[in-house]
């Protein structure tokens, strides 16, 4: 169980660590109001620091939706521009493939059972601080947020720890979107270059492929548009599906707009040509934040990182939307870009990276340390060119708390509470995460050791109260 | 509390299922002087929609046009777009664009502003901008989208009637590659009478489709995309 929020107080406060490590020269200065908390903060970490960070969070991107890391299908400059200006994580996992799991993991780098949030509209545990409020108390990084928060409220003008200057659209990207980078573009023209800032610009697109959904369930049986019938996107190549999976997974395939409506196979190369049109919309709203730092003369100073809180199913296994353990729901795009500091134009293909990470990550280049109980660790080291300790495995947790997955270098592994139909996936050899081989005798020490490593993940997390099947993941510890 | 009940809309939206989902009671009658290349106000609702029946379909702004007849071969649209969000802060897209009278109705020269205003009407200075830019002579394959509700009046019912362009969406971002042609004329059934409607569809990079429906007069009624509605106000 969790500690409570007294007795973890005093990790939280940036003058008492730093008055013990800096003695009483420090709390003079202090006091005299000399001594920043930025200048603390450089005498513990003395690596460069940018002068400004952007998060760029996207809603329900799959990851093969940037045209300059293949996708063929879309024009995407902007998302080009930040791939080829930085690096890009190909192993990239969302913590939890819904909503507000992902951005409580995201924004305080723990688990879902860890923040509290184990499904859509909760609050973050009050004890573990979000972005906003540890970089508040640890730096002089001033801390904004524009869009969609979702922990609760969807939009709200009060954030923990950020000033709110974008609130957005229940629900709408098509139409918040827009309103929300043009804030966010004149927040960067307004502001004073002098001043460093933290800016989270959280999108909502491509989420509305959810309204487009319920817009377009019942199959027309014929081409809306029989002038894009030569556009539109071939099917993917997993489009099919193993009758034997996990029921809750079932369930979620049968109760989706594609299954309701009986679709053709037109209807779902329509609807894949329509999520790329979504990704675009994304792209260009993401545009005007980058064109607003380059006029403002930015761009070199800040860094930036875009990641999405979980995927989408685009067909593959004639999935749509989120939730799954399957690779197009639960991993996301992770692009990171800071001109001189971070290698330009370069895929990661090795390191399993998790968006718990990001929290870990942003407090390393904002040189301080991160909170207390971290399971996400700092990419810098990868960033900018050094090993960088490839981990063994990371985790991903589903809604309700009702899943696991667990992905290793060469194998997944997904579990469900009291289903007895597990999966095991050789995702180097079937990427597409085709053929079970949960039954196949040849794989069983691989099981045992996969069932092994997520027991002992289990075991060191801080769980908080009231989380449901709470007790059956700790039995696994 | 009882779970409420909600109806997957299915279908694409269209002025009819406007008037089933709530979005539309009926459009106002065009005025018989009105002419699609003289001097005109249409105001336009910007209504969306979640995709249910039931609920989360809502107005959440408005766009005014005004076109004022300019100097030979030019013309003017006034422009005032506001779109109310969460906590009732509130983007006011206002200002000018000039535009040739060609098919396009290629934006000449413009000069626009984004503000930001709280629920006590107060701006918040720190999230403003403006832009104001002019194009080149030779810029011809260019459209504005608020231009092209001003140039699809123009336009013929026709199936000849299709233009190719690249798209300057709200004068500033980009989006290459777009295609507006007639699609088909469609009986609208409202109080027992069926009203012809035309209508125009577009689509092209970073939009999903927009249809244009237009009344026999050629008065813009309703320009639809996806799941958000500009519907001619009364």
């Amino acid at each position: 169980m969790h500690k409570n929020a007294t007795e973890r107080s005093p990790d939280h406060l940036v003058s008492r660590r730093n008055f013990v490590k800096l003695g009483g020269a420090a709390v003079a200065l202090l006091s005299d109001g000399v001594l920043t908390k930025r200048a603390l903060a450089g005498r513990q970490d003395r690596k460069p620091r940018p002068g400004n960070i952007v998060l760029i969070y996207t809603d329900q991107q799959h990851i093969d939706t940037i045209a300059a890391g293949g996708c063929r299908h879309v024009r995407t400059p902007a998302l080009d521009r930040i791939s080829t200006s930085g690096m890009s994580f190909a192993q990239s996992y969302t913590a939890n493939p819904v909503c507000s799991p992902a951005r409580a993991s995201v924004f305080t780098g723990r688990t879902s059972c860890e923040t509290s949030v184990y499904k859509n509209g909760i609050a973050i545990r009050p004890d573990i601080p979000n972005l906003g409020q540890w970089f508040s108390q640890q730096t002089d990084y001033e801390t904004f947020y524009a869009g969609k928060w979702h922990l609760p409220r969807t939009y709200t003008s009060r954030i923990p720890g950020f000033k709110v200057i974008n609130t957005g659209i229940g629900g709408f990207g098509y139409l918040c979107d827009t309103a929300m980078s043009r804030a966010c573009e004149g927040f960067i023209e307004n502001r004073s270059k002098s001043k460093p800032f933290l800016l989270v610009a959280s999108f909502m697109q491509p989420h509305d492929i959810c309204e487009w959904l319920r817009l377009n369930m019942n199959n027309p049986g014929e081409l809306r548009y029989p002038q894009l019938a030569d556009q539109l996107p071939e099917l993917p190549e997993n489009f099919d599906f193993d009758r034997n999976e996990p029921e809750s997974t079932k369930k979620r395939r049968l109760g989706n707009e594609p299954f309701k409506g009986k679709w053709d196979k037109e209807h779902w190369r329509y609807y894949r040509w329509s999520y790329y049109r979504h990704i675009e919309h994304l792209d260009a709203e993401i545009g005007r934040i980058l064109t607003a730092l380059d006029r403002r003369g930015l761009t070199k100073d800040t860094l930036i990182v875009l990641t999405s809180d979980h995927g989408e199913g685009m067909g593959h296994h004639q999935m749509v939307r989120k939730s799954s353990f399957y690779d197009e729901a639960v991993r996301v795009p992770l692009l990171l870009c800071w001109p001189g500091h971070i290698a330009e134009d370069k895929s990661d293909r090795v390191n399993l990276t998790s968006g718990m990470d990001i929290m870990s990550t942003l407090c390393d280049y904002a040189g301080i340390r991160p909170p207390t109980n971290m399971i996400g660790v700092s990419l810098r080291p990868i960033l900018e060119g050094g090993s960088g300790a490839s981990r063994e495995f990371i985790v991903s947790e589903g809604n309700t708390n009702t899943g696991r997955m667990l992905r290793t270098q060469d194998f997944k592994y997904i579990k469900y509470v009291d289903d007895p139909v597990e999966q095991l996936f050789d995702m180097k050899n079937d990427p597409g995460e085709i053929r079970n081989l949960v039954s196949d005798s040849h794989y069983a020490p691989t099981l045992a050791a996969h069932r092994r490593l997520l027991g002992q993940h289990e075991a060191r997390l801080d769980v908080a109260a009231d989380i449901p099947h709470a007790e059956f993941w700790r039995k696994r510890g | 509390m009882a779970k409420q009940k909600r109806t997957i809309v299915g279908e694409n939206l269209t002025p009819s299922l406007l008037i089933e989902l709530g979005g539309l009671e009926e459009f106002p009658s065009t005025p018989m002087d009105f002419k699609p290349d003289g001097n005109w106000v249409n105001t336009y609702r910007i209504w969306t929609c979640h995709g249910y029946r039931e609920s989360g379909n809502e107005d959440v702004g408005s766009l005014r046009i005004t076109r004022r007849i300019a100097s030979k071969g030019t013309f003017v649209l006034e422009l005032r777009q506001e779109v109310v969000q969460t906590d009732d802060l509130t983007n006011v897209i206002e200002g000018t664009i000039k535009c040739r009278l060609n098919q396009l109705a290629s934006p000449v020269e413009w000069r626009l502003s984004s503000r930001f205003e709280r629920p006590d009407g107060k701006v918040i200075s720190e999230l403003g901008t403006g832009n104001h830019s002019a194009a080149t002579e030779s810029v011809t394959h260019t459209a504005g989208d608020w231009c092209l509700f001003e140039a699809v009046q123009r336009l013929a019912f026709d199936k000849a009637s299709s233009l190719s362009f690249d798209l300057l969406e709200g004068m500033s971002l980009s989006k290459p590659g777009h295609r507006l042609f007639y699609r088909r004329t469609y009986p609208m059934k409202t109080d027992g009478q069926s009203i012809p409607l035309h209508c125009f569809a577009q689509f092209g990079t970073g939009i999903l489709p927009y249809e244009y429906w237009l009344d026999n007069r050629h008065r813009l009624l309703a320009v639809i995309s996806m799941n958000k509605a500009y519907v001619l106000d009364k």
